[in-house]
């Protein structure tokens, strides 16, 4: 939707020949939805298995896993705020370690070309690796333990950050540097105060990409190496038939996801205006 | 490169010999890692495996052990749920692209789809499918299709107003309009997308194999990391390191080529 104004203001001279109308365009769009909560409510209560997570269910399911309550008959020690605190505090806990030591190595390496060539078979090849693939080795090295998922978080972002902040750092324009050195700027000024800036919005969208794939890799080391959080406690709940809690711990993560993305985006927008001006 | 007139002789002889400097780099990089590895690899024992214990254990399992046929069950997985991806994803594109009706009523639930961490689907889709194939493919598929489906959209929707007004002026066909204008202009955009899907493919096949039912490649990562083999989970994980590079860089060259031919 958001995409869809976005170019129709900016891409188009025109307006597309025969757009709807927003009102119009709004009542589709919920009709639609309930058409297809409704259909998965009717299958859900005749085709599919009796236990299928399915709409009502789920809406019943909030309080109950809210308030912990036994009538999900769990033998399980978390609660979800619990799980929900250590995920969330994990992902960004690593998130910011990743960032950091990322945008400072990334920095480095569009600025010095050395540095740049010495390092990127190892950023470059492990940035292509899909990091599930880490999560055995990570496992055996860390333990079963939450450091191995706060470590394969934060290598999560390092990696993405690191490529996209050389990009930008090698990509400062030529003249703010030349007016630095007019100005007889100090290596860290130019470092910090030039190449930074102007590597910002390409920074952020590295911290876009890791944060999805943060996301996903932090429930691939939780139930994997059953960390407990909310990736474990949702596949435990859907493989004891309680599929509709589970579903409420997938619609909490993508809430986070939805929600970190829309920062994350707000912050690329801010940065990438205040560099064009 | 950053400081200010006095190392003019230094920047003279590192722009001289940017060439040789750079292979430089590179040789003393992999050497200095390499050795790293071999050193320490030694000290830890169970742990962690040196670089030639890794390379013979990669040997073993390539020639005497599981890997010709873990890597053609992921590769089945891989290359069914890429294939799928790449052409829904450009059909799914193209039809919101084109009907404002579907685009109304779909493209708020595609991106909310998109939304939800994949791998929390998985034992929803393993309740309604089961184990087997298919539901793995269906996996790739819900995490590989997105890019593609999100630059057809993209590149058809910036389709010039101009290139569809001459078509009509020319009274091109629905069929002829498609053909000559709307798939040219859009194959570019699709291929950025492909490019990113055959990264994300990659990852669906792992999370398939990790989570629905232990196949292939991920079965032998699993086997080594319960029964602590370091030498099996390095040998396995430095193997998928190099398919990975070797696949993207493939994307890439194929992305390049096709723009430079539009």
């Amino acid at each position: 939707m958001e995409v869809n104004a976005g170019r129709a203001s900016s891409g188009h001279r025109r307006p597309r020949p025969g757009a709807l109308r927003p009102a119009a365009r709004s009542v589709v769009f919920a009709t639609t939805g309930l058409c297809i909560l409704a259909l998965w409510e009717i299958l859900g209560r005749t085709v599919l298995p009796s236990f299928m997570a399915r709409p009502l269910g789920i809406l019943r399911a909030i309080p109950a896993v809210l308030t912990a309550s036994p009538s999900l008959g769990l033998t399980m020690q978390t609660t979800f705020w619990r799980d929900l605190g250590t995920t969330l505090g994990a992902i960004v806990e690593g998130m910011v370690v990743g960032t950091a030591a990322g945008a400072l190595l990334g920095l480095v390496m569009g600025r010095v070309r050395e540095v740049q060539w010495f390092f990127s078979v190892y950023i470059r090849g492990l940035y292509s690796l899909p990091l599930i693939a880490l999560v055995p080795l990570v496992t055996l090295w860390l333990g079963y333990s939450p450091a191995a998922r706060l470590a394969v978080i934060a290598l999560s972002a390092f990696l993405p950050v690191a490529v996209t902040t050389a990009d930008g750092a090698a990509a400062t324009p030529q003249e703010h540097l030349d007016v630095g050195r007019v100005f007889g700027a100090k290596p860290y000024q130019v470092w910090f105060g030039i190449a930074l800036p102007s590597a910002l919005p390409y920074l952020m969208a590295g911290v876009q990409l890791g944060l999805a794939r943060a996301i996903t890799n932090a429930v691939a080391v939780e139930v994997l190496a059953s960390v407990s959080g909310l990736g474990l406690s949702a596949f435990g709940f859907a493989q004891s038939f309680h599929q509709n809690a589970a579903f409420v711990y997938v619609l909490a993560l993508a809430l986070f996801a939805i929600g970190t993305r829309a920062l994350v985006i707000a912050a690329r927008r801010r940065f990438a205006a205040w560099d064009r001006s | 490169m950053t400081s200010t007139g006095k190392p003019r002789r230094r920047r003279n002889f590192r722009d001289e010999h940017a060439d040789w400097i750079r292979v430089a780099c590179y040789v003393l990089s992999v050497v200095l890692a390499l050795g790293f590895w071999q050193a320490t690899g030694n000290d830890f024992s169970v742990f962690f495996a040196s670089f030639s214990e890794t390379l013979s254990e990669l040997w073993q399992l390539t020639v005497h052990g599981p890997i010709p046929r873990a890597l053609a069950t992921s590769g089945g997985v891989f290359g069914t749920g890429l294939g799928i991806s790449i052409v829904g994803g450009i059909g799914l594109g193209l039809a919101l692209a084109r009907s404002k009706w579907l685009a109304a009523a779909f493209e708020g639930y595609v991106y909310l789809l998109y939304s939800i961490p994949t791998i929390m689907l998985v034992p929803f889709i393993f309740i309604l499918m089961g184990f087997g194939f298919w539901p793995q493919v269906l996996i790739v598929v819900l995490i590989a299709m997105f890019p593609v489906y999100l630059g057809v959209l993209e590149g058809a929707r910036s389709i010039p107003q101009e290139l569809l007004d001459v078509a009509a002026i020319y009274r091109s066909t629905e069929r002829q309009l498609w053909a000559d204008v709307i798939l040219p202009y859009v194959v570019p955009f699709a291929m950025t997308g492909v490019r990113q899907a055959i990264a994300l493919a990659l990852v669906g096949t792992l999370v398939a194999e990790f989570f629905l039912n232990t196949t292939g490649v991920a079965a032998i990562l699993l086997e080594g990391m319960t029964s602590v083999n370091a030498s099996e989970v390095l040998a396995v994980t430095l193997l998928v390191a190099i398919i990975a590079v070797v696949l993207v860089a493939l994307g890439q060259l194929v992305e390049r080529w096709l723009v430079r031919w539009k």
